[in-house]
């Protein structure tokens, strides 16, 4: 029996010969198990046990890793029980041998004493507070998890992941301060290090974030919840007695990151203002915005949505300068249609509008990390990712910020937009392809009510003054405001849609005012067409109101023109040319087909790809020829060679039903009796499957 | 100018493809002499471009003409495209119309 244990394995360890499991991994015996308590701060006392390990002929004392409770208290490890360490590190302490196991294999549960081991130092107890040993530091460097405040003269080769400010404080003892940093060392370890004070000056410049350093001799204190959020019980403070040296050749078997990710779908039980790691892929990030603080400074932010496999997504705001950096880097990464890998360490979970991860001080963000976790996400979205559903946790804002959610002309009859309650808004790219000239403007109330203009129309009182209905009072001089009448087509077809002030203004290029006087009072009409002309034929970005209104039994669909924009041809080309890449791609990674994805209406479609197609396939009887599009935008051209798909563009977790923000597809109330599709949240790259003969407006399922 | 076939929308790389045929291109001008013109391309490859120049250039230019070498064009129509060009989508339209779609332009 004594042949199980490793016979000569305390004997080694004592003498020195054996000290960590890379020379050896002796199998030996618990002899004694003792629990010690070791009472913290405002914490809960923390439990440790010390044990004697015997080889059948010593025995030597030793301290499980807190990890390694558990199976005390389940039973596995008690007196009696035979272990194989397959972690450990024995120390000098005090004049005795420790051994402190962080890894072992239970080989027998239960099994009789074996031999009649010598203990080889007297038991003594350990003191449960204040460390300090006389002893030489060892020589090699202690794995982090070892640390403990029982051994002050320990040294430890470490990576530094990331450096806090330094930060000033007044305390009772006059000014300090303070800065800190967090460790990580070959074994996955973590641990911060705190300095106070002198030990600041003396260390502050010394440490940049990626380099090795052996450190030694610090005060190991329970860790500061609140602040660190490290896996580690322990937290370092350095003292003067402490050395910190740069270690020049690089360690390689040190990591440079330690994550402990959760899945974002997570996220949504977890409490606000908890610090999480998260890893997904980027599926689409919006440009660099400024807000202004509180306390009156402006903050630079900025937003991007993560996809992972539990088939969730999620907002994670950048702020300050990782907006720039990791933010511009990741925007081209995602233009050119690769969508990166993103680990986020030390995220805060805030809510609001859902849950969102944004990133604090010591966030750290790494762009295609060199990780399991990120290999296995790139593959399933190789695989399937790509186009899976996925809820987002974070809902946008209602009202500000509406996305662009791009259509085509023919989407506006075919898709029944603006017969739901709510009233669609659609961007679409038209030219204006005639103008109604007689009636451009009506006479408008000047009369301010509230913050704006009344605007109503007015009546001829027929002596020079005019009345305004709704303010109950006559005005001499009346306002001219337009309302445009104005035919917007592009190859896909024709709508009308009215113009209103502002609008208007932005096509004709003129007060509404000046050009009424222009036309009726100097009767210049060659001037008053050439003002027309210019506006016709030019290729707007418009963005459309479309809502059904009832006149007296008769509903018709109007749109309203709530903004025209010049096309910026260049931006313009550039989305082209991603939906291309986009439809290519996807085209690539066939999804199999499924109805009730048919019911489901995502983001944006992309003008001239797709839907078109899907036009052609239902008879569709304007033929895209006609239309005058200007020779230079070729690129808009093509469309139907690739599928029937109509694919997301731009961002928006808009409720497709009604074009809310505050909801998605899947909760719109519009529309709770209808089979769900499968919805996505934002964007670039997330799209459902193909649709059967084309996009589907949730009325029509199956009539293609 | 033999206006019977279309001429092929190139850059750098592909200019090389139709030597001796038709192209045009697009090049943003570094250098004009008497006679020819030193430009860079879409995607940043150098083009000369002999002919008889426009008297003002500039800072883009699309050149049409017969395509000598692989980086000599010899130009009949000379265009001034403004100083304001997006290179990138020309240079993605040049690989499209040579590529994928290279049946709906020639």
């Amino acid at each position: 029996m004594a042949g199980k244990l490793t016979a000569g394995a305390i004997g080694k360890m004592l003498s020195g010969e054996v000290s960590t499991d890379k020379e050896m991994m002796p199998i030996l015996q618990v002899t004694e198990l003792k629990l010690i308590q070791q009472p913290r701060k405002n914490q809960d006392s923390m439990e440790r046990y010390k044990l004697s390990l015997s080889d059948g002929i010593q025995s030597q004392e030793g301290i499980l890793n807190t990890t390694l409770n558990l199976l005390v208290k389940q039973g596995k490890i008690q007196v009696g029980s035979v272990l194989r360490l397959t972690r450990f590190f024995s120390n000098n302490v005090q004049f005795r041998r420790i051994a402190i196991v962080l890894e072992l294999e239970i080989i027998a549960e239960q099994c009789d004493i074996i031999g009649n081991p010598l203990p080889a130092q007297p038991p003594s107890m350990y003191a449960n507070t204040g460390p300090v040993s006389r002893n030489e530091a060892p020589p090699t460097a202690v794995p982090i998890a070892a640390l403990n405040p029982y051994q002050g003269r320990w040294t430890i080769k470490v990576r530094v992941t990331s450096k806090g400010e330094l930060r000033r404080f007044n305390g009772a003892r006059g000014e300090g301060k303070v800065f800190s940093f967090d460790l990580v060392d070959a074994d996955g370890g973590e641990i911060r290090v705190t300095c106070f004070n002198d030990v600041v000056d003396r260390f502050f410049d010394v440490i940049v974030v990626g380099n090795v350093y052996l450190i030694t001799k610090g005060n190991l204190k329970p860790a500061r919840k609140e602040y660190n959020h490290l896996p580690n019980d322990y937290e370092i403070h350095l003292d003067n007695a402490s050395t910190i040296q740069q270690c020049y050749e690089d360690d390689a078997t040190i990591p440079r990151n330690q994550f402990h990710f959760k899945d974002i779908g997570a996220i949504e039980s977890m409490e606000s203002n908890s610090i999480i790691d998260v890893i997904g892929i980027v599926s689409s990030i919006s440009p660099t915005g400024s807000i202004m603080r509180k306390n009156g400074t402006e903050a630079q932010k900025r937003a991007l949505q993560l996809k992972d496999m539990s088939g969730r997504s999620v907002e994670v705001t950048m702020w300050g300068n990782f907006c720039n950096a990791e933010g511009e880097r990741l925007q081209s990464l995602c233009d050119s249609g690769l969508f990166p890998v993103l680990a986020v360490k030390a995220g805060r979970i805030s809510e609001f509008n859902g849950k969102q991860v944004s990133t604090i001080g010591s966030s750290q963000l790494v762009v295609e990390p060199d990780l399991p976790e990120a290999r296995e996400l790139r593959a399933w979205y190789e695989r399937e990712g790509r186009n899976a559903p996925c809820i987002s946790i974070s809902r946008e804002f209602s009202g500000a910020g509406r996305q662009e959610v791009r259509k085509v002309i023919t989407q506006i009859k075919d898709e029944n937009l603006g017969t739901s309650e709510k009233p669609d808004w659609i961007t679409v790219s038209a030219t204006i392809s005639f103008m109604k000239v007689e009636n451009f403007c009506y006479t408008a109330c000047p009369i301010i009510n509230g913050d704006r203009p009344c605007s109503k129309k007015v009546t001829n009182n027929g002596d020079g003054t005019w009345r305004c209905e709704k303010c109950d009072k006559c005005v001499d001089e009346c306002d001219y405001k337009y309302i445009l009448q104005l035919q917007l087509q592009d190859h896909t077809g024709v709508t009308w849609a009215t113009a209103f002030q502002e609008a208007g203004e932005e096509i004709m290029g003129i007060p509404a005012k000046d050009l009424y006087y222009m036309k009726n009072e100097d009767r210049d009409e060659e001037k008053f067409e050439d003002i027309v002309r210019k506006a016709a034929f030019t290729k707007y970005i418009f963005k459309l109101k479309v809502k059904e209104e009832t006149f007296s039994d008769e509903s018709r669909v109007k749109a309203t023109v709530v903004k025209a924009e010049r096309l910026d041809y260049s931006s313009d080309t550039r989305s082209l040319l991603e939906a291309m890449n986009k439809l290519r791609t996807e085209d690539a990674n066939p999804v199999t087909t499924n109805p009730e994805s048919s019911n489901y209406r995502s983001g944006a479609f992309i003008s001239g790809i797709g839907t078109s197609g899907t036009r052609e396939t239902s008879s569709l009887d304007v033929p895209r020829s006609e239309f005058g599009l200007p020779a230079a935008n070729q690129v808009n051209q093509f469309g139907n060679q690739h599928s029937n798909e109509s694919r997301p563009l731009g961002g928006a977790t808009l409720c497709d039903a009604c074009g809310s923000n505050a909801h998605v597809f899947a909760n719109c109330p519009s529309f709770l009796s209808e089979p769900q599709g499968q919805h996505t949240s934002s964007v670039y790259g997330n799209t459902t499957g193909r649709n059967a003969g084309g996009s589907m407006p949730r009325q029509h399922v199956g009539s293609y | 100018m033999d206006t019977s076939s279309p001429a092929a929308f190139v850059n750098g790389a592909l200019l090389r493809r139709y030597i001796g045929q038709k192209v045009r291109a697009v090049v943003q001008v570094i250098r004009s002499d008497i006679g020819s013109v030193t430009g860079k391309s879409t995607d940043d490859q150098q083009i000369v471009v002999k002919g008889s120049p426009p008297p003002s250039l500039t800072t883009f230019l699309e050149v049409i003409g017969i395509a000598e070498s692989d980086n000599t064009i010899r130009a009949d129509v000379w265009t001034n495209f403004g100083d304001n060009f997006d290179a990138g989508n020309y240079n993605e339209l040049c690989k499209l119309a040579n590529g994928e779609f290279r049946h709906m332009f020639i």
